[in-house]
């Protein structure tokens, strides 16, 4: 028998209560909860963790004795490599830098980008398909054709845009186009691509899948994901010497030293 | 013959000192249980119960606690990088060499903290997916989603900043194409570029700024930022499951 430890009600106060916190119903506590809807976190949560953290553990510790990380020569401001890369998970904005004005794509594209994505809770509001992945079977098929359509958009712009320049593209845009080779090939057009393409995404699929709010949310996201993969990919693997073009097997090695000719 | 240790044991387990530490017994028991998760420090962001639900792997993929568990790991292996690595263009180049080639285990700590590094990037990546398209930045969620949004932003920096510290080759050409980026903001471009980089070309400035920010003021600002997701998870009812 142990004595009862920390503090002691005084005497006669035995029966007094303190107010803890106030709490929705609709967060911490479900009125309705069942005793076999919940599990004790020791030792059924924690014993997940421990084994997550030591398989990940035990991974890293494998990759990292597996694989050194990449070190090249001291750095020269002389020595340009040729292309010069971004890490790859940028690679993605600077494969769109090819494609606009670079202010375009380096900050402005991601930074509303960024602020729409925090803006989706407050666009979104209903709880429809909370704790259910894709939120319906349409949910699901709507998911799949945002992905299908904005794959195969994406990767059919970029295939069209090194068509187009290879064909002399930019020396018409200067000669013929308003605003030469700046207003219409860096801003009008590839404005319109996108917010064209993503209106029309949406569009698409309130006609086609009848979308709710949430899921044509669904079809917008699906569609960045699909887009910063196509570009991450096509930006890591397919990028050779001036930024060309390459299928993925055929990209030349990168020249180490390319000293620019004044 | 193991009455001895038993003894020791039973005597340790209700000394003064002991109890001053633990302040319940072996968690075998639903109170034991409860106690041990909410009297200790590192437990106590969890809930003492939470939904089956919420253990599903299929549902989680352990993304998010993935994620957190490989910002620790960066936070150990970068602390321990910076006994041997200078900020400085003199002396960054030659002590990542002398961890490769001088310090014991120095690159394997090197490699460990790249992997992971690039690691973080794609289970933060997955994390917000999964997150997304299971609803579970509905109400109440909104601001938490706008969080894990900026943790997100956060997490680039931090690879991003750490990219240049090598100041070989690889990362000098890399942050260039980030400083040309950074020039190219509209209107504020130069300006911008000059506060980020500490000059009008990538020197001595940058790299102190960049690792300024790699070790001091993005970890602490991730810090923050994963305080107030983990404390708005628990106040938010937990992980997200069919209502």
């Amino acid at each position: 028998m142990t004595a009862p430890r920390g503090p002691q009600p005084f005497p006669g106060q035995e029966k007094r209560l303190r107010l803890l916190a106030f709490v929705r119903q609709d967060s911490i506590v479900r009125v309705d909860k069942r005793v076999e809807d919940t599990a004790m976190v020791w030792p059924h949560l924690l014993v997940i963790e421990f084994i997550a953290a030591m398989l990940w553990s035990i991974g890293l510790f494998a990759i990292s004795a597996a694989f050194n990380a990449p070190l090249q020569d001291h750095q020269t401001p002389d020595c340009t490599p040729n292309p010069s890369k971004a890490p790859w998970y940028l690679l993605n904005l600077q494969e769109l830098l090819l494609h606009m004005d670079k202010g375009l794509a380096g900050v402005v594209v991601p930074t509303l980008w960024l602020v729409f994505m925090a803006a989706i809770p407050y666009i979104d509001r209903s709880r429809e398909g909370v704790g259910i992945w894709f939120t319906s079977p349409n949910g699901k098929r709507i998911t799949i054709f945002a992905a299908v359509y904005s794959t195969l958009l994406t990767f059919s712009l970029i295939l069209l845009d090194a068509f187009l320049k290879a064909h002399g593209y930019i020396e018409f845009a200067s000669d013929y186009f308003p605003g030469g080779k700046q207003l219409f090939p860096n801003y009008v057009i590839p404005i319109a691509i996108m917010i064209g393409l993503s209106v029309l995404l949406v569009v698409i699929v309130k006609r086609l899948y009848g979308a709710s709010t949430r899921e044509w949310m669904i079809a917008i996201y699906t569609g960045w994901v699909a887009t910063y993969l196509v570009l991450t990919v096509v930006g890591t693997s397919m990028r050779g010497p001036g930024m060309d073009l390459f299928a993925p097997w055929a990209v030349p090695a990168t020249h180490q030293c390319f000293a620019p000719t004044k | 013959m193991l009455e001895i240790p038993a003894q020791i044991w039973q005597k340790t387990k209700t000394s003064y000192i002991w109890r001053s530490l633990f302040r319940h017994g072996y968690p075998d028991s639903r109170k034991n249980q409860s106690l041990a998760v909410f009297t200790n420090v590192f437990l106590h962001l969890h809930p003492v119960k939470v939904r089956r639900h919420a253990l599903a792997i299929p549902y989680t993929w352990c993304m998010g606690g993935l994620t957190f568990f490989l910002f620790l790991v960066l936070t150990l292996t970068g602390t321990l990088l910076m006994f041997y690595y200078r900020p400085t263009t003199e002396w960054a180049y030659s002590d990542i060499k002398d961890l490769e080639t001088v310090v014991v285990f120095g690159q394997l700590l090197r490699n460990m903290h790249r992997w992971a590094a690039h690691g973080m990037v794609i289970t933060v990546f997955l994390h917000m997916i999964r997150v997304f398209y299971t609803g579970s930045y509905k109400p109440p969620r909104e601001f938490n989603w706008v969080v894990g949004t900026l943790l997100f932003f956060f997490t680039i920096l931090l690879s991003y900043t750490g990219y240049l510290l090598p100041w070989d080759q690889l990362s000098f050409w890399a942050v260039t194409v980030g400083y040309e980026i950074a020039r190219a903001t509209p209107a504020i471009g130069d300006e911008f570029a000059f506060v980020l980089f500490g000059g009008f070309q990538l020197g001595p400035n940058a790299l102190l700024r960049f690792y300024v920010l790699h070790v001091v003021g993005l970890p602490l600002t991730v810090g923050f930022l994963i305080a107030i997701h983990f404390w708005r998870i628990r106040k938010d009812g937990g992980i997200t499951g069919p209502l």
